[in-house]
């Protein structure tokens, strides 16, 4: 609990410290001059051909799936590991190997299906 | 009122705020981005009902891992003809009230639910360090089907996704 | 945070400090990568401002604060801002969570003609049972830094950093979170002052039912885990987004990724993002495999008798000793804050294809290896004993 109010403290006292280093850092340098050249957005010498949305491949997405699904695989596996040697303490070490063995197996059958179905592909 | 319930009313106020925030701002960033300030303080309350672990798995799950794919998909689509397409029509209508009575419904049965329920205290365990080993304990014993269970249902998870991805046409494919 | 104000009030100073000293690390370090980079490509380096150029430091800071204040117009304003102080966040909050040495006791003592009671006091900003995985949960909230910069810049270089930025991150996150399970099955624990209690006195291990000690090798995790700390350091540059992994901001392609738009002390917030998040991996590192804060064969406790011999009182001696050892943890840190500059300079930039394979195709199956391989070990060696 007292840990849980020291990091919202933290929280806040970072932010305060950014926001207040922008404000402070906003008043003392030279007024910013408007110009239309300053004013378009970054390229490298010549106008901009287009603006931050295009279209992009799928495949981001995608790897953005796939990483939340093995993401929640291995949070799993974290209770399990730490109290591994529990378990064998107290003979059930067999069964919960197994238990994980059938689990990785999933987990291994998943991946290698998708590195073969080339959804891990990048051209 | 001791600290804990202080802390907890605050955060309770918090989540309540940023979920107003995800429903009631009209640009579709900043209701990701108060869905993950929900998603996080959500995650303090876990931490601070003896949870730690839950708390961490909230983090990296919800905030870290969900969130963030929907921060990705809408920074990079422009969803001005979609919006327009969710906030006119007669089916649109439908859909809000719907939803909007089965809110209150939900609403309505939580309250019911909570006045039927009995707080006992003492029933906290040796939550500090012993919480996530009680865990998995109970999830490798009681709960071992439905792990196993999981395991399957996320491989089929990822070959519906790998196959969504596959469709070529469509407004958004390549 | 305490029960008195002088609790409360050192506390906070505690937690400020170590968040000054996360951001103070920075220049020193910028410096560091300057001249290192200077030596490795046999050039100088920054040598004409002050001795060794140290003073670049603050011309640059000063530099920094007096920029024009200029934004494009067709930026998302608010975001735009908020995205600097965003990617502050997670490394600050990730490194306060990371012990940096022994707690020191504070004995009772009078203050305005109370007694104040004993005090222990953690040499971290909080204590988290949980030390590890609020640790992976923070650093996982470092995408959205970049990808609120990403959008708010409104420029396709920056989108397609942050996007690259993201995907990278979230896919050696995988590999992160895997090629520690099998350091956690041994450890038993996710906190990471037992980790650094686990790694004291000579290396020990039960071998075929004896017990085995080989007194000169420390207890450290990295002879248990070579393979898992060789992953966790690779997963660890690829999720700082330091070369070889820099593909958000590769030059040739995207200029310099989701903070082209950016210029002045708004990038610079970004920089200590990036340097934070070093710092917590060398953090973790050090935690995990080589020993956090312990000083090979020697104990706390001899420091703080010989010190207590010495004529302190009990309370500098405690805090003297959790300074000693603040100083073996913070070597080692900087030790691996060179390795990271020192790999940044000598390997060339991977492909974006080359870097997805790397992650998925190679850190994770032998992640998954090592944590079968541990676990079998483990159950056999435990069974059979």
């Amino acid at each position: 609990m007292t840990s849980l109010v020291a990091v919202l403290i933290l929280t806040l006292f970072v932010i305060a410290f950014g926001a207040g280093l922008l404000y402070l850092v906003s008043l003392v340098g030279p007024k910013p001059k408007f110009s239309s050249l300053k004013d378009a957005s970054y390229e490298c010498g010549l106008p901009a051909q287009e603006t931050g949305h295009s279209k992009i491949p799928v495949k981001f997405y995608l790897t953005a799936i796939l990483f939340i699904l093995f993401d929640i695989e291995i949070i799993f596996m974290y209770p399990w590991a730490i109290s591994f040697v529990d378990f064998i303490e107290n003979d059930m070490g067999l069964h919960v190997l197994l238990s994980m063995g059938f689990f990785l197996f999933v987990f291994i059958f998943g991946l290698i299906w998708e590195i073969k179905s080339r959804a891990l592909e990048w051209e | 009122m001791d600290m804990t319930t202080i802390l907890f009313y605050i955060l309770a106020i918090a989540i309540v705020v940023f979920s107003l925030g995800v429903v009631m701002t009209a640009n579709p960033i900043f209701s990701a981005l108060f869905l993950a300030l929900t998603m996080v303080t959500l995650a303090f309350v876990y931490f601070l009902l003896n949870a730690p672990f839950i708390a961490g798995v909230q983090l990296i799950v919800y905030a870290g891992a969900v969130v963030v794919l929907f921060v990705m998909v809408m920074m990079l689509f422009d969803l001005k003809q979609e919006k327009e397409a969710f906030t006119k029509g007669k089916f649109t209508g439908f859909l809000k009230i719907a939803s909007a009575g089965w809110l209150c419904g939900l609403i309505a049965g939580a309250i019911y639910m909570s006045t039927e329920m009995v707080v006992s205290g003492n029933q906290i365990l040796d939550v500090n360090k012993a919480s996530t080993k009680i865990l998995a304990k109970e999830l490798f014993s009681n709960y071992v089907f439905a792990f196993e269970a999981l395991g399957i249902l996320l491989l089929l998870i990822a070959v519906g996704a790998v196959s969504i991805s596959r469709i070529k046409g469509g407004t958004h494919a390549k | 945070m305490g029960t008195d104000f002088f609790e409360i009030s050192i506390n906070f100073v505690k937690m400020v400090a170590i968040f000054l000293l996360m951001v103070q690390l920075v220049p020193a370090l910028v410096w560091v990568e300057r001249r290192g980079s200077a030596f490795i490509q046999n050039r100088f380096g920054p040598n004409r401002v002050g001795p060794l150029g140290l003073t670049q430091l603050l011309a640059d800071a000063i530099k920094f604060i007096f920029k024009e204040e200029f934004i494009p117009s067709h930026t998302r304003k608010f975001l735009f801002y908020a995205a600097p102080v965003m990617s502050l966040i997670p490394g600050a909050l990730a490194f306060g969570s990371i012990p940096l040495s022994l707690p020191f006791h504070v004995e009772a003592f009078e203050l305005f003609g109370q007694t104040m009671g004993p005090y222990r006091f953690a040499f971290q900003s909080f204590e988290m049972n949980v030390g590890i995985v609020f640790v992976l949960g923070i650093s996982s909230l470092g995408a959205y830094g970049m990808l609120t910069a990403g959008w708010a810049s409104v420029n396709k270089y920056s989108v397609f950093g942050a996007l690259r930025a993201s995907a990278q991150m979230i896919s050696y996150e995988l590999a992160l979170g895997l090629s520690i399970v099998g350091i956690l099955m041994i450890y038993g624990t996710f906190d990471f002052a037992d980790m650094i209690a686990y790694q004291t006195g000579p290396l020990t291990f039960t071998w075929l039912g004896s017990e085995m000690t080989i007194p000169f090798l420390p207890n450290w995790g990295i002879f248990y885990q070579p393979l898992g700390a060789l992953l966790l350091f690779i997963a660890m540059f690829a999720e700082t987004n330091r070369a070889p992994f820099d593909l958000p901001e590769a030059e040739a392609e995207l200029v310099a990724g989701y903070h082209t738009e950016y210029g002045g002390l708004k990038m610079n917030m970004f920089y200590i993002g990036e340097y934070g998040h070093m710092m917590v991996a060398s953090a973790l590192m050090t935690t995990f495999y080589f020993g956090g804060y312990n000083l090979p064969f020697v104990e706390p406790e001899t420091i703080n008798e010989i010190l207590l011999a010495a004529g302190f009182s009990a309370t500098k001696a405690s805090l003297l000793t959790s300074f000693t050892f603040f100083l073996v943890l913070f070597t080692k840190l900087l030790i691996f804050l060179w390795i990271f500059i020192w790999v940044r300079w000598t390997l060339p930039r991977f492909r974006y294809d080359q870097l997805m394979d790397l992650g998925w195709k190679k850190l994770l199956p032998w992640a998954l290896g090592n944590t079968i391989v541990t676990a079998v070990v483990i159950f056999v060696m435990k069974t059979w004993s």
